[in-house]
């Protein structure tokens, strides 16, 4: 159980993450969605202690981070930032931050084996992919067996079968109690993963709560209809107060009336339907209209003039 | 492979009341984060090169100093055996002072205080941790170091009957005073690179202050520069590391004070970088 209320991070004049309130609940995959510089991986950061608030709290699993006793088995995190010194083997790696919590060593050899990283314990980091990065980032979070897991990132730079295991992993945790946090700019990620998402733009939070509900209420639920009088109908609905759509003659893609009312509708007018499909919205598109305003760095073929000289 | 996801841990970690977070812990993990890096070994073998080296050259210049101040006519200030021996510290300090400095700027430079300060959040005993395992390996590489250097100046020390007498007390002081005076640099330079935090800059401004401050001062030929000059480490280990005072440089210090003085370095800023550390965003 995550519970941040109110928190707010400034450097400087720059406000990072601007008075946010969120719960992440147990037994559920929460994900914590936005595009790069929203504030995500700074918010991590303060839910465990590493950077301090300018104002507000947070909570992990009743208590601020830093006051449990042994936060390595309340707490697994996962930064997106390399936090392993190069020079050390994943092994030497893993038995030091298990040396803190008195954490046996049959257990490092536990989450090394679980996380595929047998073959190569005894190199130094190094020399890593950054797939296997992730996969030592994966095993320290998971040494202390912990309540709670805070990911950063986590299938960055995984290989396919590698991000089919972290879900199937992250799946797994949360079916057991735990409370699972992860952050990620993929949207397609997020949907195959994640049950409820939070959604972060320029440091607020856009929305939040089950993954299909946010989708719903910022797309309403379209339905497609194949009608050969497809105009006549379109007429009607569109006289009930729906939005219609057409991408090509014949088919209609309308919102704002669920499909029983548009089969009465057409029944009604007797008027003949070959297709009446809901259309579920996807993430990726609620995703895009939901940050389309809060994209701190966006990619334009050009930057104006004007608008560089400000700066 | 691995889509055999084994996530849960043995009852017995659930159960294991042994399992949490205390400063034995962190002092193992301390110790086996600096003995697990290469870097470490290298120092640490350097350190000890550098010191019976130096005290190796020391003692070959015996006879030459023997030679001058026969032709000046009356006796120089003469250097007894333990001074030779331990002379080496002058550079073992420079890479004990390195090894201070990575055990702590290493962390940030490489993101690993990331993961360190998430499995010890109130911070504090990290840095205490370092401080021991630094302390007790800088123990035992001053004493690697004397021995090797007794060793291999004992023949030309013999030639000059300067082999330093293993049950006088003022070799005691002058070996003892030599560790004690390498942890205090280790200490410091702990410190010095928890409030620098950046490997470079650290390491340019403890060796700066250890080796550069004590050539430019003489220089400035005001009374109370002179003065503190005499209060820097290196000048104020003198005062229990060198038996002639004609040798020491440590103005009127006396041995104890000379002791006190030397650790008042590391006390402040291994002080001050316990409280950044504690404030500061990682």
């Amino acid at each position: 159980m995550i519970e941040a209320h109110d928190l707010t991070k400034r450097y400087g004049d720059r406000t990072a993450v601007n008075g946010i309130t969120f719960t992440v609940p147990p037994g559920t995959v929460t994900g914590f969605l936005g595009p790069n510089g929203a504030g995500k991986s700074t918010t991590m950061r303060m839910v465990v202690g590493l950077d301090r608030p300018t104002s507000g709290h947070v909570q992990v699993n009743g208590r601020p981070y830093a006051r449990h006793r042994s936060p390595l088995r309340e707490v697994g995190v996962l930064l997106d930032a390399t936090a392993v010194h190069p020079g050390r083997t994943a092994r030497s790696h893993l038995r030091t931050m298990a040396a803190t919590h008195h954490i046996p060593a049959r257990r490092v050899d536990e989450v090394i084996e679980m996380t595929g990283l047998a073959g190569v314990a005894h190199q130094r980091v190094g020399g890593f992919s950054l797939g296997m990065g992730q996969r030592l980032g994966i095993a320290t979070a998971m040494l202390g067996d912990p309540r709670t897991l805070i990911l950063d990132e986590p299938v960055n730079g995984l290989d396919p079968e590698g991000v089919t295991w972290v879900r199937h992993l992250l799946r797994s945790l949360a079916e057991e109690g735990r409370t699972v946090f992860l952050s990620s700019h993929l949207m397609s990620e997020m949907a195959q993963t994640a049950d409820h998402i939070v959604v972060i733009g320029r440091g607020e939070i856009i929305t939040s709560g089950p993954v299909q509900e946010v989708i719903d209420a910022v797309q309403g639920t379209a339905v497609r209809v194949r009608s050969p009088q497809a105009s006549d109908l379109a007429a009607l609905v569109t006289a009930g107060g729906a939005t219609v759509s057409s991408e090509e003659a014949g088919a209609l893609e309308i919102r704002g009336l669920t499909p029983q009312q548009i089969g009465e509708t057409a029944a009604a007018a007797e008027l003949v339907l070959h297709e009446l499909t809901p259309v579920r919205g996807n993430l990726e598109d609620a995703y895009l209209s939901l940050t389309r305003h809060a994209v701190e760095y966006r990619s334009s073929p050009a930057v104006s003039v004007e608008e560089g000289g400000n700066r | 492979m691995t889509s055999l996801a084994v996530s849960s841990a043995p009852d017995s970690l659930h159960t294991d009341r042994r399992i949490r977070l205390g400063f034995g812990g962190v002092l193992r993990a301390e110790s086996i984060k600096l003995l697990s890096l290469r870097s470490t070994w290298w120092t640490l073998a350097s350190t000890v090169v550098v010191m019976a080296l130096f005290a190796l050259a020391q003692a070959a210049s015996l006879q030459m100093l023997a030679e001058q101040s026969e032709l000046a006519g009356a006796p120089g200030p003469a250097m007894q055996g333990a001074e030779v021996v331990s002379g080496g510290y002058q550079f073992g300090m420079l890479t004990v002072a390195v090894l201070g400095i990575l055990a702590i700027t290493g962390e940030y430079s490489t993101g690993m205080i990331r993961s360190t300060l998430t499995a010890v959040p109130s911070r504090i005993p990290v840095l205490a941790a370092k401080a021991v395992v630094l302390s007790v390996l800088t123990v035992v590489v001053g004493a690697v170091g004397l021995v090797v250097s007794y060793a291999v100046t004992l023949p030309m020390l013999t030639r000059h009957d300067l082999v330093p007498a293993l049950d006088a007390p003022d070799t005691w002081q002058v070996f003892g005073g030599m560790i004690y005076f390498l942890v205090t640099v280790a200490l410091f330079s702990l410190g010095a690179g928890t409030i620098i935090q950046h490997s470079s800059g650290a390491i340019t401004t403890v060796l700066g202050f250890l080796l550069l401050l004590p050539m430019i001062l003489p220089y400035i030929t005001l009374d109370w520069v002179q003065e503190l000059m005499t209060c820097l480490p290196v000048s104020a280990a003198t005062a229990f590391l060198a038996l002639d005072d004609r040798l020491a440089l440590a103005g009127d210090l006396t041995p104890w004070r000379g002791v006190l003085v030397v650790a008042l370095y590391p006390a402040a800023t291994v002080a001050a970088g316990a409280v950044l550390l504690h404030r500061r965003d990682a």
